[in-house]
C-alpha cells in the first residue's frame, strides 16, 4: 500500500498532466477525423465512379499498412519540406487523423452500403428526398456499423498516441519514454497503465452511446 | 383515372422489360398486373410514381403526364406498399404510418389523429400497437400496418406490389378478405401486383395479365377464365381452371338452370344465397348450415332457390367443361 502511495507521490501530478495531454491528443484527432471520414464515406456510397471509391478506399488501407512509427517520421519529413512545424502537437495530430480515417471510412461505406435496398426504394417511393433517405432511413440503420468503426479507431489512436512523444507531441508517451531512457519501471508503468484505461473507458463511454443512439427497434 | 400509352421500358441491360403496354386503369377500379416473375409487371408499377422511368410512351394520371410532374410530391401523393421488407426496423408503428404525413408537413395532432384511426381501421388497437416496434409483430400484424402506412395521407391511388406475399395462406386468406371489406369502404384506385393467379382473380376488378412485358389479355376474373384469349393465357391458368372457375362463377349465372320453386317464403330467413356469390361460397354456405336448399336473394327481392344437389351438379358440368378446354 506505501508503494502504491510512494509510486503517486512521485509520479502523480506528471501522470494527470501527460494523461490530459493524451485525451487531448486523441480528442483532436478523432473529432478531426470522423469530421472528415464520414462525410466522405457518405460521399463514396453515392460517388458515381466506382473507381474513385476502390481508390479512395484503397489508398486509406494503404496509410493504414504503414507502422504508425513509420508515418510520423514520413509526416516529420514532409512538414519540414513545406516549412511547417516538424515538432510538437502539429504533426503529432496529423499522423493520429490519418490513422485514424480508415476505419470510420470503411464503416461508414459499407454501413450504409448494408441498408437493405428495399428499404430505401419504399423510402423513395413514399416521396423522401436524397437528403431524407440518408438522415431518416440510411444513418440511423447503418449507426451500429458506424459506431463500431468509431470505437476501433479510438482504441487504436488511444495507442498509436503514445508515439508522439517522438515529435514532441506530448502525452503518455513521454512517460514511457522517460522509463526506457532510465531504465526504471515505474515511469514505464505510469504512462502504460493510464493508457490502457483510457482505452478501456473510451470504449465504454463510445459503446454507451451507441447503445443509447440505437433505436429500440434494432436493439436485440 | 391512370392511362398506359404504348409504354416501353429497356433496361440498360438491354431487357425489354416492358413493351408497347396500353392500358387504363379506371377510378376506384382495382387493377391486378398478374405474372411470372420476369413478366414486367412489377417496372409496370413502379412507372406509376417514377422509382422507374419509361423508355417510350406515357403515364398520364387524371390527364397529367406523370414525366412531368415533380417526382418527390407525385410520390407523396401515391400510396405504396410492398412485401414483408416494407417497413422501416428503426421506426415504431406510429412512426412508420406518419413518414408521409409528417413529409407532407401535417401538424402534429392531425398527425396522431390518423395514426390512431388508421391502426383501428386494419383491425389492430392503437393503444397496444402504436408504440410498437417491427420486430415486435408477427408477419400479418407488419402487413397491416404496411397497409395502413399505404393508406396515411389517403392518396387516391395506391400501388400495392404482393402486399400479402410472405404470409402463411390462413393469414394471407384473412387479410385479403378484410382488405376487399376495407376497400369497398374507401373506394381508392389500386394497382395490385401478384404472381398467384388466385390472389388476382379474389382482389382485381380486372386483370392484366403479362408475359415478357406484352400485355396478353385485359379483363375481368370472369372472362380470363372463361375465355382465355391466347394459348399462353390458357397455359398460365393450367390445371387450375376448374378451381378457378369455381371462384369466378357467380349463383346468379347458374341458377336459372338450377333452382326449382319460384314460390317465395313468408319472409327473408337469416341465411341466403346472393346471385353474385361465387360457386365456392355456395358450397362453403351449404357445407356450413348443413342445408339441403337455400333461398336466393337480390337484396330483398326474391329470385329462387338452389338445391344442395342442383349446385353439385352445376360443379360437375363445370368440371367437365374445364377438362374438356384443358
Amino acid at each position: 500500500m506505501s508503494l502504491l502511495h510512494e509510486f503517486l507521490e512521485k509520479l502523480g501530478s506528471d501522470i494527470a498532466r501527460h494523461t490530459y495531454e493524451h485525451v487531448c491528443l486523441t480528442s483532436a484527432a478523432m473529432v478531426i477525423a470522423t469530421a472528415l471520414a464520414l462525410p466522405l464515406g457518405v460521399y463514396l456510397t453515392r460517388c458515381r465512379y466506382p473507381r474513385l471509391v476502390a481508390l479512395i478506399l484503397g489508398v486509406a488501407n494503404v496509410v493504414q499498412t504503414v507502422p504508425s512509427l513509420a508515418l510520423i517520421a514520413f509526416i516529420v519529413l514532409v512538414f519540414a519540406l513545406v516549412k511547417l512545424p516538424t515538432i510538437g502537437m502539429l504533426p503529432a495530430v496529423v499522423a493520429l487523423v490519418l490513422y485514424a480515417l480508415l476505419p470510420i471510412l470503411r464503416n461508414t461505406y459499407t454501413g450504409i452500403r448494408q441498408v437493405d435496398a428495399n428499404t430505401i426504394e419504399v423510402a423513395r417511393g413514399m416521396g423522401m428526398t436524397s437528403a431524407q433517405i440518408l438522415f431518416k432511413v440510411e444513418l440511423p440503420l447503418s449507426l451500429p456499423v458506424i459506431m463500431a468503426g468509431l470505437r476501433i479507431s479510438t482504441v487504436w489512436t488511444i495507442g498509436v498516441a503514445c508515439l508522439c512523444t517522438l515529435v514532441g507531441g506530448g502525452g503518455l508517451g513521454d512517460l514511457i519514454m522517460r522509463g526506457l531512457r532510465s531504465i526504471q519501471l515505474d515511469y514505464m508503468l505510469a504512462g502504460t497503465i493510464p493508457a490502457a484505461f483510457l482505452a478501456i473507458i473510451f470504449d465504454w463511454i463510445l459503446g454507451a452511446l451507441e447503445k443509447a443512439l440505437t433505436p429500440r427497434g434494432m436493439r436485440e | 383515372m391512370i392511362e398506359f400509352r404504348s409504354v416501353t421500358k429497356v433496361f440498360p441491360n438491354g431487357v425489354r422489360a416492358v413493351d408497347e403496354l396500353t392500358l387504363t386503369v379506371g377510378e376506384g377500379e382495382t387493377l391486378v398486373l398478374l405474372g411470372t416473375s420476369g413478366s414486367g409487371k412489377t417496372t409496370t408499377m413502379k412507372m406509376v410514381n417514377r422509382l422507374i422511368e419509361p423508355t417510350r410512351g406515357s403515364i398520364c394520371i387524371d390527364g397529367l403526364d406523370v414525366m412531368e410532374q415533380d417526382p418527390i410530391s407525385l410520390r407523396r401523393s401515391i400510396g405504396y406498399a410492398i412485401q414483408h421488407i416494407g417497413l422501416f426496423p428503426h421506426m415504431s408503428v406510429a412512426e412508420n404510418i406518419a413518414v408521409v404525413p409528417r413529409l407532407l408537413q401535417w401538424d402534429r395532432e392531425r398527425v396522431d389523429k390518423r395514426i390512431d384511426e388508421l391502426v383501428s381501421m386494419v383491425g389492430l388497437n392503437p393503444k397496444r400497437f402504436r408504440m410498437r416496434y417491427p420486430n415486435e409483430l408477427s408477419g400479418g400484424q407488419r402487413q397491416r400496418i404496411g397497409v395502413a402506412r399505404a393508406l396515411a395521407a389517403d392518396p387516391p391511388i395506391v400501388l400495392m406490389d404482393e402486399p400479402f406475399g410472405a404470409l402463411d395462406p390462413i393469414t394471407r386468406d384473412q387479410l385479403q378478405n378484410e382488405f376487399l371489406e376495407l376497400e369497398s369502404e374507401i373506394q381508392k384506385t389500386i394497382i395490385f401486383v401478384t404472381h398467384d393467379v388466385f390472389e388476382a382473380v379474389k382482389m382485381g376488378d380486372r386483370i392484366a395479365l403479362l408475359d415478357q412485358g406484352k400485355l396478353q389479355q385485359l379483363a375481368t376474373p370472369a372472362e380470363l377464365v372463361e375465355s382465355p384469349a391466347n394459348e399462353f393465357v390458357e397455359e398460365f391458368l393450367g390445371q387450375h381452371r376448374f378451381q378457378l372457375a369455381l371462384l369466378t362463377r357467380t349463383i346468379g349465372s347458374v341458377t336459372t338452370a338450377a333452382q326449382t320453386d319460384l314460390t317465395p317464403p313468408a319472409e327473408k330467413p337469416g341465411t341466403c344465397l346472393h346471385p353474385r356469390h361465387s360457386l365456392i361460397e355456395a358450397l362453403d354456405l351449404f357445407k356450413r348450415t348443413r342445408a339441403v336448399k337455400l333461398p336466393v336473394y337480390r337484396s330483398d327481392r326474391y329470385v329462387g332457390e338452389l338445391s344442395k344437389k342442383g349446385l353439385l351438379r352445376v360443379i360437375t358440368d363445370v368440371l367437365g367443361e374445364t377438362e374438356d378446354a384443358a
